[in-house]
């Protein structure tokens, strides 16, 4: 099974907007290096958030978890986070098992992601005009 | 059924789609279906990655087996002795200090009730074993 991968800016700018990461077939050892290679660009202009819709990905092993780590890593380092929706039940287990992503955002719809960004923002802007 | 492969990515996720299709052609319960797919990916990805170098030249088998109680996948390969039952059982948890290379095995522990490994003729030999629920 193959893996479709799109990516589209849902916010911000191009140089510091929010991206997401749309998956569609089997994040597996063939298809994790392709994805890896896909976000590579994407890493560099990002901001500090980057959502992955998974309502379309079957299956994933080891090698997919790895670039999701990776992706986690740097995001954090920037003082963001990575973001994760609309998992299907086995990949939600194997998130589950092997407890791969701690400090990921699990939400159940773009919607619910939206409002947390929003939420984040209002907090750094008013922490910019001198606000708490 | 018994499988012939090439010691690449690709025919690694061919074992995988075959071992759906089989699965599916005996019924197997969807849940179980995938937690052994995941497994036999992780366990042909390590043969193909680490035992045979991506060398497309050289070959592992594949072998499915139903006998209606249980599942079993038998995994054969040519390269250097690696029991990877000896690699820790791990938690399963990576922070920021812990590179993620153990998830693999992690996974194949957590989706097959026996893991079983023999050196047989100057080859790797893995088992994975799984029970299966009683026709309602």
């Amino acid at each position: 099974m193959p893996l479709d991968i799109q990516i589209v800016r849902t916010a911000g700018s191009d140089q510091t907007g929010v991206y997401t990461v749309k998956l569609t077939g089997s994040l597996d050892t063939l298809t994790a290096p392709d994805l890896e290679k896909e976000l590579t660009p994407v890493m560099a202009r990002c901001g500090k958030d980057l959502m992955f819709d998974l309502a379309g990905l079957k299956f994933i092993s080891s090698a997919g978890l790895r670039v999701f780590s990776m992706v986690r890593k740097q995001l954090k380092e920037r003082g963001g986070m990575a973001s994760f929706i609309s998992l299907q039940p086995q990949i939600t287990e194997v998130f589950a098992i092997i407890k791969a992503l701690p400090g990921v955002g699990m939400f159940t719809s773009e919607a619910e992601f939206d409002s947390y960004i929003a939420a984040r923002q209002r907090i750094v802007q008013n922490g910019q005009n001198g606000q708490v | 059924m018994k499988l012939e492969l090439k010691g690449t990515p690709g025919e690694v996720m061919r074992a995988v789609e075959s071992l759906q299709e089989f699965g599916e052609a005996k019924g197997i319960p969807a849940g179980i279906l995938f937690g052994l797919t995941l497994a036999l990916e992780e366990c042909a990805s390590n043969i193909v990655n680490h035992a045979l170098q991506r060398d497309p030249a050289q070959t592992f088998e594949v072998t499915l087996e139903h006998t209606g109680e249980a599942i079993s996948i038998e995994l054969r390969d040519s390269g250097i002795a690696f029991d990877p039952t000896l690699a820790p059982p791990g938690d399963g948890v990576a922070d920021d200090e812990e590179e993620p290379g153990g998830w693999g095995i992690f996974l194949v522990r957590k989706y097959t009730d026996n893991l079983i490994y023999s050196r047989e003729g100057g080859r790797n030999v893995l088992r994975l074993m799984k029970s299966l629920p009683l026709p309602a």
